[in-house]
């Protein structure tokens, strides 16, 4: 135990002792968490409606055939749904041990990305599956949040040491955030290197690393944009809209016209005009834009609640999760989905400044919609593994076991 | 020990508990808070900001525009109408888009609308507009075409919007009045310019959504109407028939006399200031304001420089939009002795009964050389009335001398001639005077002595006139105007104009005597010309020299005028005409009263018996009046013999049937009393043409007996042919020209005794 390396030995050592525990305790496991399940599930009926909603004008337009995306986005949803069921019935140490072969996947896919990748607005991100395609940064997120989780539990106490708790995080980040780069991916960058933060913040990593970590952020950004002058315009874009409102600005300009004429109760589900080619990606990154039109402040804020309570109710999850592994998965996956959704809102109210993140369960999308849904079926497996309060009774009776 | 340890590093410990609690209030707690802040900002309390903004993008405007008002003449004759057409208007973007046939529309295109071919190709190229014109104001009887070209091959790209087309029914006639319309339908010139506030309208306007790429939205009912106000309808305060009949006789005076620089005519109201007739040349058609008489294009055409090219049609297009009756100045003569006359009378520093000697020049305080009287050897002893009507130079230096500089002065002020008139018109332009120092200088009288008999300042034929009107009608100065009435859409009457009284400058006394003595100078005096038989017709001569051409040049350029005022017992209208330039080769001595005095005569002969002024002949009249030919077909000989006679006119009847079959000549035609005119009883008129002869120069005898000769017949105007010094100056038909026998041939008197450059 002494060891600066990761032990692959150990860690399947205690994969099994938690695999032989999980098959002997059957009866004493919870169901999954009723909360957790039924407020993704109606988040999940209300952005399948707002694809629909959001999508009917452009895909009439330019197809004719206004419910093209809905029943494409319907179908990826009972697909995910029956997905997000079957995950939550695999044991959590199943998923530690499947950590290291996700976090490979992803970086093969990403290596292979620029070769095979299909290209869209000069951004190679997708690999096409023939029936659909995905985004390897997807399988990413979810690698680097289970096998950090892995390390996390591996090296425990040793995190406050900065060659445990700051070096193989760092790089594993950087490897992948270099490849992102290369599609270009700022986006899934920011994301990727948010929840790995959050990681390694929550495993023990030392508070002055983040401190630094800031600082430099900081830093780099003012000389990448105020030096350099890189993405400026995208800058401009956000500190004033209305400076170049047919170029840059139009995006946002747009979003804000279509939140702002919303009002209290907004025009009415389905009567939403920016929809109609004004807004740009409306039933994607911009389609909580559409949502504030139509459904105004009153909706807007009820999402707001819904999201809140389920983040809320994944890090209760992580909380009361019986072991480390899982409290560090559930905690990872509720803060991967809680910085999508504030990002995504952020971008739409242009609190910061545009770039292309979409808002989970809402944005049109079929494998991101699957990934998703898997990720949520993870922390709904953790819920099961939560100790029934009868247990915790007889723990209690039992008297104290260390 | 060991293995208790490993679990332990499997439960969550005390940092992670602590740290995921920090995350979950940030990530789950506090971000949220800041989302729904932001969010509360936007939508509820920039709310409406972004509202408007989206609708303002959101929206189209569909136009519907406002039909602009009519303008008509004050018996309700339509002088300008809208009448509604289209714009054709092709869409690049959609040609492109839908990929359609441009060579088959372009085709279609130039046939029909006579527009380039390879243009339209041209505007087709630029694939990111939607809007390119093709052609602008077409009729129906056009774009139906268009629609169903549009049907058969099913085309997009090419479209149609709703707009008007201004038309003028009467083409040139008052065409410096009326103004006309750019392209863009506002107004641009006279009455369209000046009332289109009025006529134009507002325009209103259908509001849907639309997409982005402006097609209509699906599934929503955003809809607002706003109804268009059509224009208002000016009523003008001229009379389409006395304009007609003004411009008929100053185009014909124009043609005569040669006049190189246009002319123009004003009848006006005297009592009231409306304006009936104004005319200057020359002028346009309407239709096509920016189109040159064939003349001046023909001159144009010679010019090879296309920058000359452009600079001499612009020039030529300024000149025929020119009012010369308004805008131009002018040195009035002897016609200012009207005012001249009445502020003597009003001051009471000369009476009618007063002698005024005219040895044939006069010296004034100041010249250096007396003042010389158009008759060099003098008018000798005469009464004013006879000073007025031989336009004695003279004798009027003498009047304004005892009038005195300053009361002048300021009579010139009070009858307007310092300030414009305030007509309802665009450009009128400002007279040119001495100042009043110059003007009254002790010392030195030649500015007064000058002005006396009308030189030496300039005003505007429209302020000489009104200053007439002022001399004559009791005295009173009026505002003249053109518009009489508007009225909206609804038939609300939204401005309305009176007569307008800017000052009373003279007596009501002083206006009759002023009236008597005009109407002795036009009976037997210099105005003679204008005389105009059954109707008490007063008025005077102007002819001047352009002393400044003269001095430029070295050729001498004359102004002649006349203007009159009838009848003068009770005066109805006043009437000047201005002649800029005649030609000495018309062969007609050039003066106001050989040349302006019978063409207001004549104008007067027509304006006066439309007006209702009824005739009064005397004796000798009467002898030279004419008289209708009565219908007198399917009568019997007898019945037609009484009718004729009774008409004044003497009867031949050829051949020996009872019943009149034919009759020579026409049905009321105007032929001199005591004509001889033939009945036919069962027997063929003649049916050959004659060729006219001509009649210049001949006395009335001669004339009948000329046209006798080829079985033509005479009609009498202008001054009483009672002596062998009236002669024709002009026929109603030019010689040479073949006519029907029995045609009427008019013609006009005019007395060349009295020659004279007055």
């Amino acid at each position: 135990m002494d060891g600066r390396t990761y032990d692959r030995n150990e860690e399947y050592e205690q994969i099994d002792r938690d695999l032989e525990r999980y098959n002997s305790s059957d009866k004493t496991l919870g169901g999954i968490d009723m909360p957790f399940f039924i407020l993704t599930v109606l988040i999940l009926t209300i952005g399948v409606i707002m694809v629909l909603s959001a999508s009917f004008a452009r895909a009439y337009i330019e197809d004719g055939k206004p419910a093209y995306y809905f029943i494409r986005q319907a179908l990826f949803a009972i697909a995910g749904v029956a997905i997000m069921l079957m995950a939550s019935r695999f044991p959590v140490a199943f998923y530690r041990r499947m950590s290291s072969l996700v976090l490979g996947i992803a970086i093969i896919c990403l290596i292979l990305v620029p070769f095979i990748g299909t290209t869209v607005n000069n951004a190679t991100r997708w690999i096409d599956l023939g029936f659909t395609t995905f985004q390897p940064s997807e399988i990413a997120k979810l690698g680097v949040i289970l096998f950090f989780a892995s390390m996390i539990c591996q090296f425990k106490d040793k995190m406050q040491d900065w060659r445990y708790g700051l070096v193989p995080f760092g790089v594993i980040l950087v490897i992948i955030c270099a490849l992102l780069m290369l599609e270009p991916h700022f986006s899934a960058c920011i994301i990727i290197i948010g929840v790995g933060a959050v990681m390694m913040f929550v495993g023990g990593t030392d508070i002055k690393w983040f401190v630094f970590g800031a600082v430099g952020v900081a830093a780099a950004a003012y000389i990448i944009i105020v030096v350099v002058g890189y993405n400026s315009s995208r800058i401009e874009a956000w500190l004033d809209p209305f400076s170049d409102p047919q170029g840059s600005g139009w995006q946002i300009i747009q979003s804000l016209l279509a939140v702002g004429s919303g009002g209290l109760t907004g025009l009415g589900l389905g009567k939403g005009r920016q929809k109609y080619l004004y807004l740009p990606e409306e039933h994607n990154d911009f389609i909580f834009a559409v949502f504030c039109e139509e459904l105004g402040f009153i909706g807007a804020l009820l999402i707001l609640v819904l999201f809140s309570m389920l983040i809320l109710r994944g890090y209760w999850i992580a909380l009361k999760a019986k072991n480390r592994y899982g409290s560090l998965i559930a905690m990872g996956l509720t803060s991967l989905l809680a910085i999508q959704v504030i990002l995504n809102i952020a971008v739409v109210t242009n609190l910061i400044p545009c770039t292309g993140i979409s808002l989970p369960f809402f944005s049109y999308g079929g494998t991101a919609l699957l990934v998703q849904l898997l990720e949520m079926g993870i922390i709904l497996a953790v819920s099961r593994e939560i100790p029934l309060k009868p247990r915790r009774r007889r723990k209690r009776d039992d008297g104290p076991t260390e | 020990m060991k293995r208790n340890s490993k679990n332990s590093g499997e439960r969550p410990n005390k940092v992670l508990v602590s740290r995921t609690l920090f995350v979950a209030s940030m990530c789950g707690i506090v971000a949220f808070v800041i989302l729904g802040l932001q969010l509360f900002k936007v939508m509820i309390i920039q709310h409406s900001y972004y509202e408007e903004m989206a609708v303002d993008n959101q929206t189209k405007e569909t136009t519907v525009s406002a039909t602009r008002g009519a303008i008509y003449d004050r018996n309700g004759n339509v002088l300008a109408l809208s009448a509604s057409a289209e714009n054709v208007f092709i869409s690049p973007y959609e040609i492109d888009k839908y990929d359609e046939d441009i060579d088959l529309i372009a085709d279609f295109l130039s046939e029909l609308l006579d527009v380039d071919r390879q243009s339209i190709i041209d505007k087709a190229k630029d694939t990111e507009y939607w809007y390119k014109t093709i052609a602008t104001a077409q009729p129906s009887e056009i774009t139906d075409q268009i629609r169903e070209f549009k049907e058969e091959y099913d085309i997009v790209g090419v479209h149609l919007e709703d707009t008007s087309k201004r038309y003028y029914p009467n083409e040139n006639l008052a065409c410096h009045v009326i103004g006309f319309t750019g392209s863009d339908g506002n107004g641009l010139d006279g009455i369209e310019y000046l009332y289109d506030d009025y006529l134009e309208g507002t325009d209103g306007s259908i509001v849907r959504l639309k997409t982005s790429d402006g097609s209509d939205m699906l599934f929503t009912n955003y809809e607002y109407y706003f109804d268009a106000q059509n224009g208002a309808d000016v009523t003008l305060t001229l009379d389409s028939t006395i304009q007609y009949i003004v411009e008929k006789y100053l185009d014909q005076a124009i043609e005569d006399y040669q006049i190189q620089n246009g002319g123009c005519c004003i009848v006006m109201n005297a009592k009231t200031g409306e304006i009936y007739a104004l005319a200057s040349r020359g002028d346009y058609d309407l239709n096509n304001y920016l189109g040159l008489s064939d003349e001046v294009q023909a001159e144009i055409d010679k010019i090879t420089d296309p920058d000359e090219k452009a600079e001499a049609t612009k020039e030529a297009q300024a000149e025929q939009w020119r009012n010369m009756a308004i805008s131009d100045t002018y040195e009035p003569g002897s016609v200012f002795k009207i005012m001249t006359l009445a502020m003597a009378l009003e001051e009471g520093v000369v009476s009618e009964s007063d002698s005024f000697y005219c040895g044939g020049s006069v010296d004034v305080l100041g010249r250096t050389s007396p003042v010389k009287c158009w008759r060099t050897t003098g008018h000798g002893s005469q009464t004013l009335a006879e000073a007025a009507s031989n336009s004695c130079n003279v004798a009027f230096v003498n009047i304004g001398l005892r009038v005195g500089a300053e009361t002048f002065y300021k009579y010139c002020e009070a009858f307007g001639l310092f300030d414009e008139t305030g007509i309802d018109l665009t450009g009128e332009g400002s007279s040119i005077w001495w100042s009043e120092d110059v003007f009254c200088d002790e010392n030195n009288l030649s500015q007064l002595a000058a002005a006396s008999f009308g030189q030496t300042f300039n005003v505007t034929p429209i302020q000489m006139i009104t200053a007439v009107a002022a001399a004559c009608n009791g005295g009173y100065l009026l505002e003249p105007y053109v518009v009489k009435e508007i009225t909206d859409e609804d038939g609300n009457v939204v401005y309305e104009k009176d007569r307008t009284v800017v000052r009373n400058v003279i007596s009501e006394e002083t206006s009759e005597a002023v009236c008597d003595i005009l109407e002795q100078v036009v009976n037997g005096g210099t105005g003679s010309n204008a005389y105009v038989a059954g109707y008490r017709v007063g008025g005077k001569t102007g002819t001047t020299t352009k002393t400044t051409v003269e001095a430029e040049t070295g050729t001498r350029e004359y102004m002649v005028s006349f203007c009159a005022v009838a009848p003068t017992d009770d005066p109805e209208v006043v009437c000047l005409l201005v002649l800029d330039n005649p030609s000495k080769n018309s062969g007609i001595y050039i003066s106001g009263g050989q040349m302006a005095a019978p063409v207001v005569g004549q104008i007067l002969s027509e304006v006066l018996p439309y007006l209702g002024v009824e005739p009064i002949y005397t004796e000798e009249e009467m002898q030279y009046i004419n008289v209708s030919m009565p219908y007198v077909k399917n009568m019997s000989v007898e019945e037609a013999t009484a009718a004729i006679e009774d008409a004044g006119l003497k009867v031949k009847v050829v051949g020996d049937g009872n019943v009149v079959t034919e009759q020579l000549p026409a049905a009321n035609a105007e032929v001199a009393t005591g004509t001889e005119v033939v009945i036919y009883a069962d027997s063929e008129k003649p049916t050959k043409t004659v060729t006219v002869p001509n009649l210049y120069g001949m006395t009335l005898s001669e004339a009948k007996a000329a046209l006798d000769n080829q079985g033509l017949y005479i009609g009498i105007s202008g001054t009483l042919p009672t002596n062998s010094s009236v002669v024709v100056q002009s026929q109603s038909v030019a010689k040479g020209t073949e006519v029907s026998y029995g045609s009427v041939i008019s013609v006009t008197f005019v007395d060349q005794s009295k020659v004279g450059m007055y």
